[in-house]
């Protein structure tokens, strides 16, 4: 099955785009369009399957972007004893 | 030729085409490489054919009212741009530019579209179709946030 998905992107002035994929989308997966990424936040069926392919709409936002963690160990709080 | 055969199948205006119709629409489509920043077609251009993804993606763009250059979509691996070529013989409406390295696209002409068309009325139509429900699924992505 081929998977022939409609993104459509909020918070961005272009509407998203259009591929094919061989793996269903999924609300929480990625997306790449140009040079940033997205996060689905909705997927549903927009018609009813035909031949090898089976046609989705999906929804998705600006992924935010990842929190790299802190160079330095914390200092360690001051000791009660 | 059994490569392109192979890719062609995969993409949806050619379903619906036994093998020996796929092995004739593969004999008259050309392979083309981009690298991502080339400019494929420019809008108001001639045009004379239609492009298949077959490895990538592109960006398309059109200019705003201002005359500013501004993304409107992204299209992916399976999909196809310039149809228009094919049924209207306009100018471009768009340009399309490569957005990843390599973009791999397989080029048929208005030419030798009519000419399958001419020879094969029934392929002619599953074509014709297909790449009608393509712009109708294209219409719908268009609609869908408005």
């Amino acid at each position: 099955m081929i998977y022939k998905v409609s993104y459509v992107i909020v918070g961005e002035p272009h509407k998203g785009g259009i591929k094919n994929q061989y793996e269903r989308p999924e609300v929480g997966g990625r997306v790449r369009f140009g040079n940033e990424y997205y996060e689905i936040t909705e997927v549903h069926e927009i018609m009813p399957p035909r031949d090898d392919f089976q046609f989705l709409h999906a929804t998705a936002r600006p992924a935010p972007r990842k929190k790299t963690a802190p160079l330095t160990r914390p200092e360690e709080p001051p000791s009660t004893a | 030729m059994k490569q392109i055969t192979e890719v062609i199948r995969q993409i949806e205006v050619f379903q619906g085409l036994s093998a020996p119709q796929l092995e004739q629409v593969a004999g008259m489509i050309r392979r083309e490489s981009y690298n991502s920043g080339d400019v494929i077609i420019q809008q108001d251009d001639d045009s004379d054919s239609m492009y298949m993804i077959g490895q990538g993606q592109v960006e398309v763009r059109q200019r705003g009212a201002r005359g500013e250059q501004r993304t409107t979509l992204f299209l992916g691996e399976g999909q196809i741009f310039g149809e228009l070529a094919l049924l209207d013989q306009g100018f471009r409406t768009a340009t399309v530019v490569a957005d990843e390295e390599p973009t791999v696209l397989y080029k048929l002409t208005r030419n030798d579209f009519e000419t399958l068309c001419t020879t094969d009325s029934v392929l002619g139509y599953l074509i014709m179709r297909n790449i009608a429900l393509d712009l109708a699924f294209k219409l719908r992505h268009q609609n869908l946030d408005n």
